[in-house]
């Protein structure tokens, strides 16, 4: 089988890898860079488990070919240890049990990451509507809605709070 | 007990300690582990429903890397035998022998390198076949003359159970009858993990090590040895952090066994992990039943009796554990529900057809059980003239009966059923729908009352006859030299929390702050045997299990603690993690006594009990005949008349679990199985066409529930402890997933009333509300 020359960064570090053409880059990311915490659960664009960043925009691994992503910079689960945003959403999703196996948690806190960043106003239907395309067969949803709307709301009270009235 | 060990033990809700890693991306699935040397394995599927099996041409040069049944000569078939008089077990091999019977019975297990190449190899596979005739439809399958799929059976039928009392009298005496004839869907229980088998063998150990993505490690392990001819101490069952289990991961696979066999054979690590496709295709194995039911009532509304036929689809084999009939054998005896009922009549088949093998999904055979008598309940009410309240007033249990005894003599525990559906009622503006409705909008609202048994024992499990029956539940704790308890149980975890449930019970009993404290789980190496987490048992027996290890090894503790505070046994107590002297000033911690026992035994005092500082104990409820916890679900759904879509714009839960450990954590699980029930209600259909193939592909074809179909539960608690468990607590993990589809479509029928329909089959789906009415407009214009 062909293989490519890949080179790209992943989680602020340059890679170069080899890979069939036919890799998608959730394999990628799982196999030979051995990042994990991108899930599998569908391999077909509906689950939203294997949602990753790639260039700043929330995508599904599983549908992007690794060979497309040449030049690309991609963050994973493993990539947002120092993410302001990543921390309140991981402290929210605690507290309201926003998770129990943990099989969806990374895609719905790199999708939950960019809805707070992109949609500072959002209300629960909003939440609801952003989120429509991450599945989780656990938690019946309430509290990871809850925990995105929790630091939405602790956001803007904050700078609300930074702004001189 | 003081306020602050309150707010970590039993009752507290306690943030999850296994969240860290999780939220971190740390989780440790079966599809996460490499070794050295893996192999990957694809299996040539059947891509018909049923065949006579010619051969299997490998692609050349793959003779070594492509494994018929005919390659594994020593693996014999899984047989999951029942003891209910007159069940058929049937003969399932690891791979197809002669004959397929499903769609996606798998036929050659192809391994390599990659997945990817293993899949190539897969596909370049010659399959030479004779098509049959499928056995598609579950009430024509046991039918006299049509095609068998086990051509030694007399029928399609894994078993037939009858339940007779005499209700030829009722329809004299009945003020109200009505029969309705009902159907639920197949479905895939979908945790949003596949399974997945890593198996390796160990020559030092000389022992076969299989990671395994399962519910039940130390049933796997009899299981598996049992089919490969080992011993059982060659068998180590690994279940790591697991997906999501819901019944799926509850199964002796034959994956895990050909895995397990190519590994020996091989001498190299040997891997599969389930794709979604071969989870839609190969394995939709739940909740398809059909009832024709037939209720009497009195002008009250009381019930005088009821009578059921049944079909489950049972599917091709009976799987290993728990066989074919689980959900068939008890059709009739959960029928009753929470109610008083004089006199059932029930006959129930549990049919055999070219499907996937049934498996119990969370709710098991409840969900449906609970859809046929629910929506019946509500069909007589219409034609009585009273409320969807008043008809189960009438007829639920009331508390003052319990303990109560039914009719088939299952034994309620306690609490209050009406105070449930009251709460319910109250949570909702009925006045408020009925004003809609009059003002002519479709809008409903729905009911739903059922109990839960859960943690069912020896005495239950051994009537059923399944293939193990679980007895004593075991804990092991053990204390550390620097004084950390280790608790070590046979359950698993598949996101319920064990970890830091089980944590909090220890808490509760030794003190010992839940961080110091780690629950070992999902190892048959390192727990004692346990039949593992199904059946809503985990809390109640696990629960009772560490909580009774706890208090023998407090007593071990307060022995030495005694010795090092110079006073007798008599005169100290343990709490809050530390020895503490009666009335009088001194204590001594328990990480002191543990480096007493381990690093300074010259201090412990004579005659010290040499077992030392770890205990295993064994728990089991009296009488084990099961908690009970019970729901009143009150929904309101508004239709769309053209389009049949509904919209649930309200749903409330008034549960009783009985004493909560984690209030979060179960609240965490009655949501969850909501979500599904919902899905059951809904959304969730396996179709299959006549010739038995199934039809939903993808997840966009086979619709899971996300954020906008999920509403915003609103829950709310009873506690009426168990009087027959440790704390009190019920098993209540299903429940969430029983009340959906009966509250639900009993509000879409309550929205459709002024036009004469009635939805009868699951899901709900907008085709189907809209032929309900369509069918209502036909029979009166
Ligand atoms: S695995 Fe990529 S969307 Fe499901
Ligand atoms: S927590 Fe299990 S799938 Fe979301």
């Amino acid at each position: 089988m062909k293989r490519i020359a890949i080179a790209l960064t992943v989680n602020g570090k340059a890679v170069e890898v080899v890979a069939e053409p036919r890799e998608h880059l959730a394999d990628l990311l799982r196999g030979t860079l051995m990042l994990t915490g991108t899930h599998i659960g569908c391999e077909h664009g509906v689950c939203g488990a294997c949602t990753v960043e790639i260039d700043g925009v929330p995508q599904r691994s599983c549908i992007v070919h690794a060979g497309s992503c040449d030049g690309a910079s991609v963050r994973t689960i493993e990539g947002f240890a120092d993410d302001a945003v990543v921390a309140a959403l991981r402290e929210s999703f605690s507290r309201e049990h926003a998770l129990q196996c943990g099989y969806c948690t990374p895609g719905m806190l790199v999708v939950a990451r960019d809805i707070v960043l992109r949609l500072p106003d959002a209300d629960e239907a909003r939440v609801r509507e952003e989120l429509a395309g991450n599945l989780c067969r656990c938690t019946g949803y309430r509290g990871i809605v809850r925990a995105v709307l929790g630091v939405l709301a602790d956001r803007r009270a904050g700078s609300s709070r930074a702004e001189p009235r | 007990m003081t306020d602050a060990s309150k707010g970590l033990g039993v009752g507290a809700s306690l943030r999850r300690k296994e969240d860290a890693r999780f939220l971190a991306g740390q989780g440790r699935y079966v599809g996460d582990i490499v070794r050295p040397g893996l192999l990957e394995v694809a299996f040539l599927r059947s891509p018909v429903a049923h065949a006579r099996l010619a051969g299997v041409t490998k692609p050349p040069g793959s003779e070594s890397s492509v494994f018929t049944i005919e390659d594994l000569p020593e693996v014999r078939t899984i047989r999951a035998n029942s003891a209910l008089p007159g069940f058929r077990v049937s003969e399932q091999p690891v791979l197809a022998r002669g004959k397929v019977r499903h769609v996606g019975e798998a036929i050659a297990a192809c391994v390599a390198a990659s997945r990817a190449a293993a899949e190539d190899l897969a596909a370049a596979c010659g399959l030479d076949y004779e098509a049959l005739p499928a056995i598609a439809d579950m009430t024509t399958a046991h039918l006299p003359g049509a095609p068998l799929l086990h051509e030694d059976w007399p029928v399609n039928a894994f078993l037939e159970i009858r339940r007779t009392d005499d209700v030829s009298g009722l329809d004299a005496i009945a003020a109200a009858k009505v029969t309705r004839t009902l159907r639920t869907a197949r479905q895939c229980m979908a945790p949003l993990e596949g399974r997945g088998v890593l198996a390796e063998w160990d020559p030092r150990l000389e022992q076969l090590i299989v990671t395994t993505s399962t519910q039940m490690p130390h049933v796997i392990r009899s299981g598996l040895a049992d089919c490969l001819g080992l011993d059982e101490g060659q068998v180590r069952i690994v279940s790591p952090d697991v997906g999501g289990g819901f019944g799926y991961k509850g199964i002796l696979l034959p994956e895990e066994i050909v895995c397990a066999a190519l590994a020996m054979r091989l001498g190299r690590p040997v891997r599969w992990l389930e794709d979604r496709f071969e989870q839609l295709s190969a394995s939709a194995n739940c909740r398809e039943h059909h009832y024709v039911i037939t209720a009497w009532a009195d002008r009250a509304g009381k019930l005088l009796g009821v009578a059921c036929e049944a079909i489950v689809d049972a599917g091709a084999y009976s799987s290993y554990p728990f066989g074919a009939c689980l959900e068939a054998a008890q059709v009739g005896s959960i029928l009753p529900g929470p109610y008083v009922l004089p006199l059932l009549s029930c006959h129930t088949v549990a049919a055999c057809t070219s499907k996937p093998p049934i498996l119990p999904y969370r709710g098991v055979a409840r969900t449906g059980v609970c859809y046929a008598m629910e929506t019946t309940l509500d069909a007589l009410a219409r034609k009585l003239g009273i409320t969807a309240q008043a008809i189960r007033l009438a007829n639920l249990v009331p508390p003052q009966a319990m303990p109560y005894r039914n009719l088939v003599g299952k034994v309620f525990d306690s609490g209050d059923y009406p105070e449930a559906l009251r709460r319910a009622v109250a949570a909702i503006d009925v006045d408020r729908i009925r004003a809609r409705q009059a003002a002519g909008e479709a809008v409903g609202f729905g009911l739903a009352t059922f109990c839960e048994q859960g943690a069912h024992g020896t005495s239950v499990y051994h009537a059923w006859g399944i293939p193990f029956v679980p007895g004593f539940e075991q804990a092991h704790v053990r204390l550390s030299p620097d004084g950390v308890l280790e608790v070590r149980v046979g359950v698993h975890s598949h996101g319920q929390g064990m970890e830091t449930s089980l944590a909090q019970v220890a808490h509760q009993i030794l003190g010992i702050h839940p961080d110091k404290v780690r629950v070992v789980l999902g190892d048959t190496a390192l727990t004692p045997y346990s039949t593992g987490t199904w059946g809503s048992r985990a809390a109640v027996m696990a629960g009772g299990a560490v909580a009774e290890a706890c208090r023998q090894l407090a007593d071990r503790i307060a022995v030495i603690g005694a010795a090092l505070l110079q006073v007798s046994r008599a005169d100290v107590t343990v709490e809050e993690g530390r020895v503490r002297r009666r009335g009088a000033e001194g204590s001594v911690g328990i990480a002191d006594v543990a480096r007493t026992w381990y690093r300074a035994p010259q201090n412990l005092p004579p005659g010290v009990d040499r077992g030392g500082l770890e205990i295993t104990a064994g728990y089991r409820p009296d009488p084990d005949t099961g908690t009970h916890s019970y729901a009143c679900h009150a929904v309101v759904a508004r239709v769309d008349l053209e389009t049949g879509a509904v919209v649930l714009e309200d749903y409330v839960v008034v549960e009783d679990g009985g004493t909560l450990i984690n209030p979060l954590i179960v609240d965490g699980q009655v949501l969850g199985g909501l979500a599904q029930g919902i899905g059951t209600a809904l959304y969730e259909e396996m179709p299959y066409d006549g010739d038995g193939q199934p039809l939903a592909a993808t997840l966009a074809d086979y619709l899971l529930p996300g954020t906008t179909e999920v509403p915003d539960v609103r829950l709310e608690h009873m506690a009426t402890p168990s009087p027959w468990t440790s704390f009190g607590q019920k098993g209540i993990g299903e429940s969430g997933a029983i009340g959906p589809p009966a509250a639900i479509v009993n509000a879409i029928n309550d929205a459709l009333a002024g036009l004469g329909a009635e939805v009868t089959d699951l899901p709900a789906s907008p085709s189907r509300v809209l032929a309900a009415i369509e069918a209502a407009r036909r029979r009166r214009p």
